[in-house]
């Protein structure tokens, strides 16, 4: 159950990796709520494990012992199957290095996601043409990715996002491949989304900019969180 | 050089998976190969002419089946010698056909038996192949030549005709005629012929099939039996050179002992060839399709992996080429990797099925002419080395080509 | 269908026709699923076919070359079943379904069949032996010999072919009995059997030439020699002691009569030593009455041994080759297509190599593993349509070659020489095509578990 407008809660959440005959304990007793429509930056040096962290969040591991809330499911205990159906409803990707299929245009590359649930062709369509809109690409729709800029792909990578229409929206380092204008026109339209369409957004990042543009930062620290800073009040 | 291998080395153990697949790939083709070019070197071997030691064989003019009468028997033995000049064969052997079946009235395969009535002795100096056997095998012919001529029911079996009509050595079996009617005959298996060639076949003793025919007559109220004069069905002579064949040839056909029917006389491999003719275009679809298209094949499956290669590994490349590899090097490179691949596994594809067809199958049964089984012949390592070479080499000029035009901006600009 | 017409079967005039029907369902039903399983596949998988079509596009080189190799491996495949299933079609095809062919007892073929003159005079008395419209009865008497003929060989090597010749009592009776006919223009021969040569002096002693009528195959292969498409009527040849003349052509293709030279009995069965007929073949009412005759001949007839059966038994007996050649050839093909598996394997190995983001990116925005697995797979079964499709395109150009070869029942069953065409029918295609989706699935379903098995996170790094 969703409770208090908490779209993410996080309970006694440890993640350990086996690496060889070493453990290595990534996450330990992390708890953390991210409120529905929050802008929430994840920050830490590399190995902090705001990468694994988001991760849980976005259902694509499980913790090794805690639960995993997520728009009042607990994911920490869906299968993997499960999970994959779940992800494709609830949450849209952003990924550092677009990750767009380069054979497909980016109108395709939009329609995946849509290609797994039960839509009409004509439905499909219409959801495409928004999410193009959205992030301004409509005169972009037959070209393939190798034919766009950095900064277009990524547009292309968020309609990909954001075409399901989920509540939750993940991103991986989304400006780390950019140069700064393209990276600040990819923050703007972050937050444009987050506004116009109540997204929640979880953003891991390096880049202090761009986490700046967040309602709040949360610090990781050998799994731990740390400190949490409050850039804007929340929504 | 050595480094030049030593690197092609690594570079193979690399990708294992598309090595190891490649040169599976390869092993399998080359194994067919190998079967098709046995078959064909076999088939040009019996019929390509020899110059010396040849044998010659008498038949009937006209008709198949050859059928001529026992009479000739002797006279052809000779080569139709009748001056003090002509010239006579070394040796001789007649064969009669004598086909039987274990019961009456059956006709399946498992229950017929071919056997060739010959003299017992010629078995080990005129018959193809028998007389080149390895010393136990000669020792045990040699044992069982003895067994017939003491013997007249005594019957020699190939080991697969053998398993087939479910009997052993010691066994006697009576055979019932399907070619001379009313001629059954009982016989006591007294020994195996050597496998291969003969491993679907019998041999018995002339003797005794000529004493039954003449013998006929007496139970039939005087009649002669219908083949008594169509017995004798082939003669071999054996002839030191074709000079002295054309002789021997020649007294045959100016003799006056054969009018009716009239005879010919021509060598072994041109008689084969004869019947062959009807398989040309078999064999040459064997040659000249199967054969090359199994080549083409092969070469298309060794140049997509090496061109796969060669496409991952385009940045290495570049970065060769920056630390100062000619071209021409990246080109021997690519070559020597699919030229090491083609080779080896060219190599044990042939000595594999070298080793596992003649020793282990007994041959390969093909159902061409009259040969009931093909050995794999020593060539075939060579085949299998030429083979690999060659559709390597064909198959990775082209990826080799455009490792050595790779562009090192090029490369570099894509990678970033 | 009699010979006649079977060279006119709509299997040979148009092929697409022959598509719509005649389809072994052993064929028919795997493929089926095969195609039914591909729809499916492409329906559930999701993952659009387009994404991996165009990255074979992409990869054009590799695609060229794996598909190239299916489409070799896959003609090869199609011409040789194609000329097994010609010599299938001259040993179902050259027997009259109403024909009864009497040997004598324990022969396994008629060319070591020996029937008397006087002890078979009556055979044809049978009452089950259909009677033409004077009462007389459908029964052809023959003797059946092979002759060998010296040939021009390469190397000036003496070289010899062997003819098949028929000795015919009443050529007419014996064409109505086997349903042949003659190519207009040709007559059959005379009671006499002979004639004089054309265009020769015409003295009275000059040695008459002896009427022949040859099949289409042995008119083409004696024509061949001396650079004719065929030999005509008209046309001298030597066989044996004596020179023929070519009196008609018989419409044979596809029979193995269609191999043979047929000439008066009473001049051919001397000419080469044999003084007995080797079979008479006796019309009766249809394939039931064919089997009543010859189980009734083979065991009341007391004037000799007779061995009788139906004709089309007698021949579907020689088809012995036939099966040892498919034996062979399904052998030869499948190591062959063993080869290409390895081939496309490199391919999709190397494809999905080249593609773990794409699949790591894929896994992540949802996609399941098997919808992974069935993409990759499909993508290995476009390689070997086409492939496979080219090759049966390939193969089929060799419809209607001919070729020579030797039909037998096997080991000592004597055989006949034959000049056929090879069939490259519905089967033999549909066959090539089963073979090379058969070699995509094998090939491709490794490396589609491979990739199914990629850890997405680990796939994106």
């Amino acid at each position: 159950m969703e409770s208090d407008g908490m779209i993410v809660q996080i309970r006694g959440v440890y993640k350990s990796f086996t690496r060889g005959s070493e453990q290595l304990d990534v996450l330990q007793d992390l708890n953390l709520e991210v409120p529905r429509g929050e802008f929430l930056a994840l920050m830490g040096p590399s190995g902090s494990g705001k990468t694994t962290l988001l991760n849980l969040i976005a259902g694509l591991d499980r913790p090794s012992q805690g639960e995993v809330w997520v728009g009042g499911q607990l994911i920490s205990q869906f299968s993997e199957s499960q999970l994959a159906r779940w992800r494709t409803r609830h949450i849209g990707f952003v990924f550092q290095f677009y990750h767009l299929l380069p054979v497909m245009t980016a109108y395709e590359n939009i329609e995946l996601p849509l290609l797994l649930l039960p839509l009409s062709g004509s439905q499909r369509k219409r959801q495409v043409m928004t999410a193009l809109e959205l992030v301004g690409l409509t005169n972009r729709i037959s070209h393939r990715p190798g034919q766009l800029s950095g900064g277009q792909q990524q547009r292309v990578g968020i309609a990909r996002a954001i075409v399901t229409d989920p509540a939750l929206i993940v991103a991986d380092e989304p400006t780390g491949d950019l140069d700064a204008k393209s990276a600040s026109e990819i923050l703007d339209l972050l937050c444009e989304l987050r506004e116009s369409m109540q997204k929640t957004i979880l953003l891991v990042t390096h880049d202090a900019r761009a986490a700046q543009r967040a309602h709040r930062i949360q610090y990781l620290d050998k799994g731990r969180l740390v400190s949490n800073e409050v850039v804007m009040p929340g929504p | 050089m050595f480094k030049y291998i030593l690197l092609i080395g690594k570079n193979l153990r690399r990708n294992l998976l598309r090595t190891t697949l490649t040169a599976l790939g390869t092993m399998v083709l080359v194994f067919v190969v190998t079967l098709v070019w046995s078959v064909l070197d076999l088939l040009d071997g019996v019929m390509a002419e020899k110059s010396s030691n040849l044998k010659a064989i008498v038949t009937e003019r006209w008709q198949i089946p050859s059928q001529m009468p026992f009479a000739y028997a002797l006279s052809l033995g000779e080569g139709a010698a009748r001056s003090p000049g002509d010239v006579r064969p070394q040796d001789s052997m007649t064969w009669q056909f004598f086909g039987g079946a274990l019961a009456p009235g059956v006709r399946s395969r498992e229950d017929l038996v071919f056997a060739f009535a010959m003299e017992p002795k010629k078995l080990a100096t005129m018959m193809d192949d028998l007389d080149n056997l390895p010393a136990d095998l000669a020792r045990e012919l040699q044992e069982n030549i003895r067994k017939m001529e003491s013997n007249r029911q005594a019957l020699l079996v190939g080991p697969k005709k053998l398993a087939q009509i479910h009997k052993q050595v010691g066994q006697r079996i009576k055979l019932y005629s399907i070619n001379y009617r009313e001629i059954n005959l009982e016989f006591e298996i007294v020994g195996l012929l050597p496998p291969g060639r003969y491993k679907e076949t019998a041999v018995m003793n002339r003797d005794y099939l000529n004493a039954a025919l003449d013998n006929y007559p007496r139970t039939h109220a005087g009649k002669k039996h219908p083949m008594a004069a169509k017995s004798l069905n082939l003669v071999w002579l054996r002839v030191p050179d074709r000079e002295q064949f054309s002789r021997v040839a020649d007294q045959i056909a100016n003799s006056p002992l054969y009018g009716d029917p009239a005879v010919k006389c021509e060598t072994a491999s041109s008689g084969i060839a004869s019947f062959l003719e009807a398989y040309r275009d078999l064999i040459w679809g064997l040659r000249w399709l199967l054969s090359p298209a199994i080549l083409v094949t092969l070469s298309l499956v060794i140049s997509n992996a090496i061109s796969i290669s060669v496409r991952e590994r385009r940045p290495e490349m570049a970065v060769l080429k920056v630390l100062g590899f000619r071209p021409t090097q990246l080109l021997i490179l690519v070559l020597g990797e699919a030229l090491g691949i083609g080779i080896l596994a060219g190599l044990a594809s042939a000595g594999t099925t070298y080793f596992v067809v003649n020793q282990w199958l007994g041959g390969v049964s093909f159902p061409i002419a009259f040969f009931p089984v093909f050995f794999i012949p020593v060539s075939a390592f060579w085949w299998g080395l030429g083979i690999g070479a060659v559709t390597a080499l064909a198959g990775s000029i082209m990826p080799a080509w455009s490792a050595r035009t790779v562009n090192v901006a090029d490369v570099f600009s894509k990678v970033t | 269908m009699s010979v006649s017409t079977s060279m006119f079967s709509h299997q040979h005039v148009s092929p697409p026709l022959a598509l719509a029907w005649r389809l072994p369902p052993e064929l028919t039903i795997p493929l089926g699923i095969a195609l039914a399983v591909l729809v499916l596949l492409v329906i559930v998988g999701k993952i659009p076919l387009s994404y991996n079509v165009r990255n074979l596009a992409v990869r054009w080189r590799t695609t060229v070359l794996t598909a190239l190799a299916f489409t070799l491996v896959i003609s090869l495949q199609t011409v040789m079943l194609g000329f097994v299933a010609g010599m299938n079609k001259l040993t179902d095809e050259s027997g009259q379904p109403g024909n009864v062919m009497v040997l004598s007892d324990g022969a396994l073929d008629e060319l070591v069949s020996n029937l008397g003159f006087s002890e078979t005079a009556d055979v044809d008395r049978h009452p089950g032996v259909v009677r033409d419209q004077q009462g007389e009865p459908l029964a052809s008497r023959e003797v059946y010999l092979v002759v060998n003929q010296p040939v021009s060989g390469t190397a000036g090597r003496q070289q010899r072919r062997f003819v098949q010749v028929r000795g015919i009592e009443d050529p007419v009776v014996a064409a109505r009995v086997h349903g042949l006919e003659l190519y207009p223009g040709g007559a059959w021969f005379s009671d006499a059997g002979v004639q004089s040569q054309n265009g020769s002096s015409g003295e009275a002693e000059q040695e008459q030439a002896v009427q022949a009528v040859l099949g289409e195959g042995v008119a083409g292969q004696l024509g061949n020699d001396r650079g004719q498409e065929r030999l005509e009527v008209g046309d001298v040849f030597d066989l044996g002691p004596r020179k023929w003349i070519v009196v008609g052509i018989m419409k044979s293709a596809g029979s193995t009569f269609g191999s043979e030279i047929w000439g008066k009995r009473s001049l051919v069965g001397p000419m080469f030593g044999k003084e007995a007929y080797s079979s008479i073949v006796l019309r009766t009412r249809d394939a039931a009455a064919a089997r009543s005759v010859a189980d009734d001949l083979t065991t009341n007839y007391k004037k000799a041994a007779l061995q009788a059966q139906p004709e089309t038994e007698y021949f579907s007996k020689l088809s012995e080759t036939n099966r040892q050649f498919t034996v062979a050839i399904v052998f030869v093909a499948i190591v062959m297509a063993i080869g290409g598996v390895f081939g496309v394997m490199n391919t999709m190995f190397a494809a999905i190599s080249g593609r773990t983001q794409d699949i790591g990116m894929l896994r992540i925005l949802g996609f399941a593993r098997w919808q992974i697995l069935v993409s990759f797979f499909l993508e290995s079964l476009v390689i070997s349509l086409v492939g496979g499709l080219l090759g049966c395109a390939v193969g089929f150009m060799a419809d209607g070659w001919t070729a020579t070869s030797i039909v037998s029942g096997g080991q000592g069953g004597g055989g006949k020489f034959v000049v056929l065409e090879l069939v490259i029918g519905a089967e033999t295609l549909l066959a090539g095509l089963l073979l090379a989706l058969a070699m995509g699935a094998i090939g491709g379903v490794l490396p589609a578990i491979a990739a199914m098995r990629l850890k997405p996170l680990e796939s994106l790094r």
